[in-house]
């Protein structure tokens, strides 16, 4: 199974809804919210958004496959769910 | 309602959006036309004292121009705090960069206070404050 | 300082911003009045209401990009997914809000 690792918001209502969306589905996820972690953590996180040309959270990584923003229909896709 | 109204500036004097201050019985006192309405605060912002009447009034929300704290001036509830400034990437000289760090450190734990309002009235072609 | 009074300050301010850019407050009410509940509590914190779902890079000129409305620095992205990223605001005609997927600027064909 691929795994889930996805970095959020605490202040963001659709990164609630991904981690919902997961633990719904029984989906085991690793999660870091940004605004709560320490400088070199955000910075590591930061780089890794611009690297990918995402602007917000959520930031969901499938296995391989990086999805920027709140999309279950392609993460049921990417987990065949 | 009081019975102690003071004249305070004629109706014409400011037009909607404008500010005037005045000194009755020794306060310090903003007027304020906010879309034809009148309302009368306290002149000292609740953050650190600046002229409120140098600030925007933009519907019933008054911004101080100092570093812009945000006053209801209907209930003059305190809205927000100051804004940070932008003090840019250069390294300021040394003495600058003292004193900047300094009032930085006192002003980190000044608190925005709501200010107090006046009650005001229109008459014969004055705008009335009761101070 | 009242969040309630601080909501409806920030909602006229808003508004003012929004409209003649072609977009509107989100009608989810429970979405919008989460979300200006979030941009209160960072203004709080920051002394600027940011975008509760973009980071801060805590360099001020990118920052500023992410200071709510934020669509003007996001133009091309935002309209193109016809609401801005956390979804407070929405084009004008929108009525249902929950069709709108949250797209990155990669999936519309931007940047």
């Amino acid at each position: 199974m691929k795994a889930v690792s996805i970095y959020t918001l605490s202040t963001c209502p659709w990164c609630r809804k991904t981690k919902k969306f997961f633990a719904e589905h029984n989906i085991p996820y690793t999660y870091i919210d940004y605004d709560l972690a320490d400088q070199a953590t955000q910075n590591r996180i930061s780089q890794e958004l611009d690297a990918a040309g995402a602007t917000g959270f959520p930031f969901v990584k499938i296995g391989d496959e990086v999805i920027s923003g709140y999309q279950p229909a392609l993460y049921s896709s990417l987990l065949n769910l | 309602m009081s019975d102690k109204f003071v004249r305070a500036i004629r109706i014409d004097e400011i037009a909607p959006g404008g500010m005037k201050t005045v000194e009755i019985d020794g306060r310090e006192i903003v007027i304020c036309n906010s879309g034809g309405a009148y309302y009368a605060v306290q002149r000292r912002c609740g953050h650190m004292n600046a002229a409120l009447e140098l600030g925007t009034l933009d519907g019933q929300y008054l911004t101080c121009g100092m570093h812009c704290a945000q006053f209801d001036i209907v209930t003059g509830q305190a809205l927000s705090g100051p804004v940070p400034a932008d003090l840019g990437n250069e390294s300021p000289p040394p003495k600058l960069a003292e004193f900047l760090q300094h009032a930085g450190m006192q002003m980190k734990h000044v608190r925005t206070e709501s200010i107090r309002t006046y009650e005001t009235k229109l008459e014969a072609g004055w705008v009335l404050v009761a101070p | 300082m009242d969040a309630e009074s601080r909501k409806k300050a920030l909602h006229y301010f808003f508004d003012k911003v929004v409209d003649p850019l072609g977009f509107k407050f989100t009608p989810d009410v429970e979405l919008m009045d989460f979300l200006l509940e979030q941009e209160v509590m960072l203004e709080g914190k920051h002394g600027i209401p940011f975008c509760p779902c973009q980071p801060l890079r805590h360099d001020r000129a990118r920052d500023m990009q992410i200071v709510c409305p934020c669509i003007p620095f996001h133009r091309k992205h935002f309209d193109a997914i016809r609401r801005c990223w956390c979804g407070l605001f929405v084009h004008k005609d929108v009525i249902d809000p929950d069709s709108l997927p949250q797209l990155s600027p990669k999936d519309v064909g931007l940047e």
